[in-house]
């Protein structure tokens, strides 16, 4: 059933951020920055003394959340920013708020407030999605 | 405000490339994100970022020196826009090109003075059928400038 305005879709949660699966994604992003691989980097940056997940895994786990809450919708466009970073351990949590609905002849499309958050720490990543759903037949 | 010396960078084209996203990196990305697996030989949406970023001619490192700006300083990804055109599959050769849109200079009060990169990448398959593309602003901290 599509979701109508107002509803809440999430959250989508990683109860602990995994520094190994850094490493592997270090290696598909083809991203060397030692601050997600080694705790002693960010040490000496001044950034914590945990490793640092990349931002494009925060946005990922959004997307994940989006197609996996809203079965047979695909994302048609997504803005996001960054605003914090997540750390090896953190838990966080993805949500969204769908804002409207359009109904049109090739199906549905929805409008959603989205949102990554860390939990004891706020919001890392905040943005907006339209998601469409082809026939959008419930 | 631009920054000065480099208001001829907007609209400067990058060198063009291609990519393919493997069924093995596919599933690995998957798994270190914790994603449902694809049942369609769909690739994870994220992949628009993933694709343009290591299809296109140059590198993040190469891009930030376009600017003046050395990567070891520690550029950071400020913002992203996608738009999504048809599905990511793997195994297709995706064309990627690219230009720079914006390099505008910024004071904060606690974060100083930096620069923001904004460029745009776009991803399409073969015949030429855009499948998508992701405009990305980079935060390029001038401590000197500060």
């Amino acid at each position: 059933m599509t979701p109508v305005a107002g509803a809440i879709l999430g959250p989508w949660t990683i109860e602990s951020v995994s520094a190994e699966h850094m490493r592997t994604l270090a290696t598909i992003l083809d991203d060397p920055n030692p601050i997600h691989l080694d705790p002693a980097a960010v040490r000496e940056m001044g950034l914590g003394d945990r490793v640092i997940n990349q931002g494009p895994a925060n946005l990922a786990y959004v997307m994940s959340m989006l197609t996996e809450c809203v079965p047979g919708a695909s994302i048609a466009r997504l803005q996001a920013r960054f605003n914090a970073n997540v750390f090896g351990g953190d838990r966080v949590d993805a949500g969204a708020e769908v804002l409207a609905v359009h109904e049109s002849e090739s199906g549905r499309s929805l409008d959603c407030a989205i949102w990554l958050d860390v939990a004891g720490r706020g919001r890392a990543l905040e943005g907006a999605a339209t998601l469409r759903i082809a026939g959008g037949q419930d | 405000m631009p920054v000065p010396g480099f208001e001829h960078l907007p609209g400067t084209v990058l060198s063009e490339g291609t990519f393919t996203i493997t069924p093995q990196e596919a599933s690995d990305l998957e798994r270190a994100l914790e994603a449902s697996p694809s049942m369609d030989g769909g690739a994870h949406p994220i992949w628009a970022y993933i694709a343009t970023q290591r299809g296109i001619g140059v590198s993040v490192a190469e891009l930030c020196a376009l600017a003046d700006f050395d990567v070891r300083d520690g550029p950071m990804l400020g913002s992203v826009e996608i738009e999504y055109d048809q599905p990511l599959q793997a195994g297709v050769p995706y064309r990627v090109t690219g230009e720079v849109v914006d390099l505008e200079r910024k004071v904060g009060r606690r974060a100083g003075t930096f620069d923001l990169l904004t460029y745009r990448l776009a991803m399409s398959a073969p015949g030429d059928v855009a499948v998508a593309s992701c405009t990305n602003t980079f935060v390029l901290p001038r401590r000197e400038a500060s």
